[in-house]
């Protein structure tokens, strides 16, 4: 009996709490008889959830106006109407700024450090480190490679290096690109798209190929840029 | 609809009008037959209705004639006529306080010989006429003291108040109870100053105050719809400015704002810092090659050394610039990071492009030097970082990276879109 009565007791307090720490949920498992207690405390607790949401707004709306130069009155209408006018302003001014800079970009007479020290320097620092150009292709798993590339670090040569990739039909599941001493280390988990399974030589091959004439368009683009 | 379409709306003239109407239509007979006045009344509105077509821009004077007129022709009780005459030429004075006054003295004598105009007799006994005002647009019977119901129906004809949506909607809004008769008698009950009042009301229509049976302000609720909407309606305006909102809801709007105003502040700083220090370095620039040109007779070494020390603008070159912003899209995201001569990129991709080699073509046009790429493809999105370093001489600018990458990316989200789901290689 004792037992029976405590455990009833138990399943009571059990399914109080639920209902008291229902929340939004506990609200829809209410029975009719305790509707005048409990709507009480469903009803607090609502309160207590739509309190915090007008506060949370007002605090935001305090936050905006703090923010905003206003210059009327101050109630949540204007707050708003002020703000709208702040951030077009705030538009315009950046545009002016931005159009400015470009009128500028066009009779400007610095120009970017040119290429062919970029790469002069490259050259140097990685003799300096005595790192190599190198391309090493390693078989994971069926059609995955491992692929690691050290080129010469000279611009554009990331697009070129995705470009290969792409035209070898890789898709690039886990890329890494480093930059350190004027070389630039690509590694890169691939799997190849097209379903016919390529070895690793031929991979090997053909990437050595590619980043040959990579480098043969950029020496070309050089005496290019020693002609001008 | 007459009462919205002229545009121009005289109240002297809708004044008289419907008091002219009232006139003829509700004036009770000694006998104490109203089924006449019944008759009247439709009659004339429904005439006063055909006269306004025609009368639209005619004077006011002029138009309650003839209405008068038409009334004759059809009036039968002889008691009416001597009424009206006096009306007219009280409708053309001005309605004052202190008029009213006179007025309502005059009210209290019953003699029908004296020039007193019956109109608050009617308005007592008839609550039509405000009504109708109130309700352009429904047909209402109301109950008068003389037991007569009175069907008012094309009211908007009167072209009494500019504001007949507003009661439209107060009146569709009142809730299940409050009846209308009920109403305007409580409306009407501030004594003898309702006629003032209801001209007052008339003007002032969407601000007026009435109470009902239940003790709310009625009127109140137009207002309030109103100002609500116009709220609303102002949080949305205000979330379209924002670049990429996110929830729809008022909190949240505010938030982004918050968060777009401080972007562009942080935007607006940096592109002035870009200006200043182009500018300076362009004057540099220019101050050097004079300075060669000029010194090229010279030594050449004591010119640039003089340069170097007094270079006026060198505060602005030693701020350090810093912004950052993010920029979302539908299936991808964007943060830039920029300090100094260093940007920071992340980019998240929902789809499953290969948007790597896109944002690194951008990247060079950018004039961005790559130092570091990490990332991949993790379950459904594309993940990276780049850390990248501009080249000394280019001016960009944090924003303009963002807008850029994610316009490059949405536009392979657009461009694969289709052909991933056509193409069976």
């Amino acid at each position: 009996m004792d037992m029976e009565f405590l455990t009833e007791l138990n399943e009571l307090a059990i399914t109080d709490h639920q209902r008291l720490t229902g929340g939004r949920m506990g609200r829809r498992k209410l029975e009719d008889d305790d509707d005048n207690n409990n709507s009480k405390e469903f009803k607090s607790k609502n309160l207590q959830a739509e309190r915090r949401r007008r506060q949370k707004l007002s605090d935001r709306l305090l936050t905006l106006r703090s923010l905003v130069p206003i210059i009327t009155n101050m109630n949540k209408a204007t707050i708003i109407d002020d703000a709208i006018t702040y951030i077009q302003e705030l538009q315009k001014t950046s545009q002016v700024l931005s159009e400015q800079l470009l009128e500028m970009e066009g009779s400007s007479e610095e120009s970017v450090m040119p290429m062919k020290l970029e790469i002069a320097v490259a050259q140097h620092d990685m003799k300096k480190c005595g790192i190599k150009e190198e391309v090493k292709v390693s078989n994971i798993d069926g059609n995955k490679f491992l692929i690691k590339i050290i080129v010469e670090k000279k611009r554009g040569c990331f697009t070129q290096l995705i470009e290969a990739m792409n035209y070898l039909g890789f898709e690039l599941s886990e890329t890494n690109v480093t930059t350190f001493s004027g070389a630039m280390l690509f590694s890169s988990c691939v799997h190849g798209k097209y379903g016919d399974t390529l070895m690793v030589e031929h991979i090997e091959e053909l990437l050595s190929e590619m980043m040959r004439s990579m480098k043969t368009s950029s020496q070309s683009a050089i005496e290019l840029g020693n002609t001008n | 609809m007459n009462l919205q379409e002229s545009g121009c709306f005289d109240p002297q003239y809708s004044m008289t009008h419907w008091h002219a109407l009232m006139v003829m239509g509700g004036l009770p007979s000694p006998d104490g037959t109203t089924t006449q006045t019944h008759d009247i009344l439709e009659d004339n509105l429904n005439l006063s209705s055909y006269n306004h077509h025609q009368l639209e821009e005619e004077d006011a004077s002029t138009a309650v004639q003839m209405e008068i007129q038409q009334h004759h022709l059809l009036d039968t009780t002889t008691t009416n006529s001597h009424f009206i005459r006096p009306e007219l030429s009280y409708e053309q004075s001005n309605w004052d306080a202190a008029d009213h006054q006179s007025f309502n003295m005059l009210l209290s004598s019953s003699s029908p010989e004296a020039a007193y105009p019956p109109t608050p007799d009617l308005l007592n006994l008839f609550h039509l006429p405000p009504k109708c005002a109130f309700l352009p647009n429904s047909s209402i019977s109301f109950k008068s003291d003389s037991a007569s119901s009175v069907v008012c129906d094309p009211l908007f004809h009167l072209n009494l108040t500019p504001q007949p949506p507003v009661f439209r909607e107060l009146l569709q809004s009142l809730p299940h109870g409050y009846t209308l008769p009920a109403d305007e008698k409580e409306l009407y009950h501030d004594g003898d100053n309702g006629i003032l009042e209801f001209t007052r009301d008339i003007s002032m229509a969407a601000h007026a105050k009435g109470r009902d049976k239940a003790g709310k302000t009625t009127k109140h609720f137009a207002t309030e719809r109103e100002r609500r909407v116009h709220l609303n309606d102002k949080f949305q305006a205000l979330r379209t400015m924002v670049p990429s909102p996110t929830k729809n809801d008022r909190a949240s709007i505010v938030g982004d704002a918050i968060d777009y105003i401080k972007e562009l502040l942080r935007t607006v700083r940096e592109l002035k810092l870009v200006v200043e220090k182009k500018r300076c370095g362009q004057d540099r620039s220019k101050r050097l090659k004079t300075e060669e040109t000029a010194s090229a007779a010279d030594a050449g070494d004591g010119g640039c050394k003089l340069l170097g020390l007094g270079d006026p603008d060198q505060c602005y070159n030693t701020c350090l610039r810093s912004s950052w912003l993010q920029r979302k899209s539908k299936n991808s995201e964007v943060d830039v990071r920029l300090i100094d001569d260093e940007v920071t990129i992340k980019l998240v991709q929902r789809k499953k492009i290969n948007c790597l080699l896109f944002v690194s073509r951008l990247l060079d046009e950018l004039q961005l030097d790559l130092h570091h790429v990490a990332g991949g493809n993790i379950g459904d999105y594309y993940s990276f970082l780049f850390n990248t370093k501009i080249y000394e001489g280019s001016s960009v600018y944090a924003s303009a990276i963002a807008n850029k990458l994610i316009n490059v990316v949405d536009k392979q989200d657009a461009a694969a879109a289709p052909p991933t789901s056509s193409t069976c290689l």
